[in-house]
């Protein structure tokens, strides 16, 4: 079962989420779960593109309390 | 398309950008593209030439508005503001730490200005011609900005 690190880019806007995502990802290891939180209505595109890039798996997007969150299971570092 | 780099890195796809206005507005899809291609793990290759070559100087010259939308100008710096969007230089550096970005400035372009590399901000990693950016960018997608 590896770490959860959670990504806060509320506020922030394209590319911003997805930039701070790979940052965060940089830093992960295979197992690991990325929680990334935004409020820009286009991350829920760019997630999926970046995963599917990256070939990483997004386990869910939700809205919760004025937020985008966005679960990433990493499965390719 | 995936592909090993130079350095043997897997990459997702290739994103080559020839950068050629001159205008401050223009320059913020070149930040917002290679941030974007290179946190999804996407080469990125910048070919700097036309007026772009102006905002890559040394003396980092303020890049003008154009005359047909200055009165959008207040609403765009408002706007950018209240997104926090970056300046450009700011996207294309971070854009550089966050994979294999590259900006090469046109050998043909620096000539004709008399700009040479000492003369560029040291973002510019190379000059180099068409004919090697383009065997460079075969294969990927193409931009002209």
């Amino acid at each position: 079962m590896g770490d959860k690190i959670v990504i806060d880019a509320r506020g922030s806007s394209c590319p911003g989420p997805i930039v701070e995502l790979a940052k965060a990802y940089r830093n992960s290891k295979v197992g690991d779960t990325l929680e990334l939180w935004a409020t820009d209505a286009g991350v829920r595109a760019d997630v999926q593109a970046w995963a599917q890039k990256t070939k990483n798996q997004i386990d869910s997007i939700t809205e919760q309390e004025g937020k985008i969150v966005v679960v990433i299971k990493i499965l390719n570092r | 398309m995936q592909f090993n780099n130079a350095i043997g890195e897997w990459m997702a796809g290739k994103l080559s950008i020839i950068m050629y206005s001159g205008t401050a507005d223009k320059f913020i899809p070149l930040g917002v593209l290679a941030q974007a291609a290179a946190a999804t793990n996407m080469q990125v290759r910048v070919f700097v030439t036309g007026f772009a070559l102006l905002g890559f100087t040394k003396q980092h010259n303020e890049l003008p508005f154009p005359e047909e939308f200055k009165s959008f100008a207040p609403m765009l710096m408002e706007g950018m503001k209240r997104t926090n969007t970056k300046p450009w230089f700011d996207m294309l550096s971070e854009a550089k730490t966050l994979g294999d970005v590259k900006v090469y400035v046109c050998s043909l372009m620096a000539s004709v200005m008399n700009i040479k590399k000492e003369d560029m901000d040291p973002i510019v990693d190379d000059i180099v011609g068409a004919a090697s950016f383009l065997s460079d960018a075969e294969g990927g997608q193409t931009l002209f900005i």
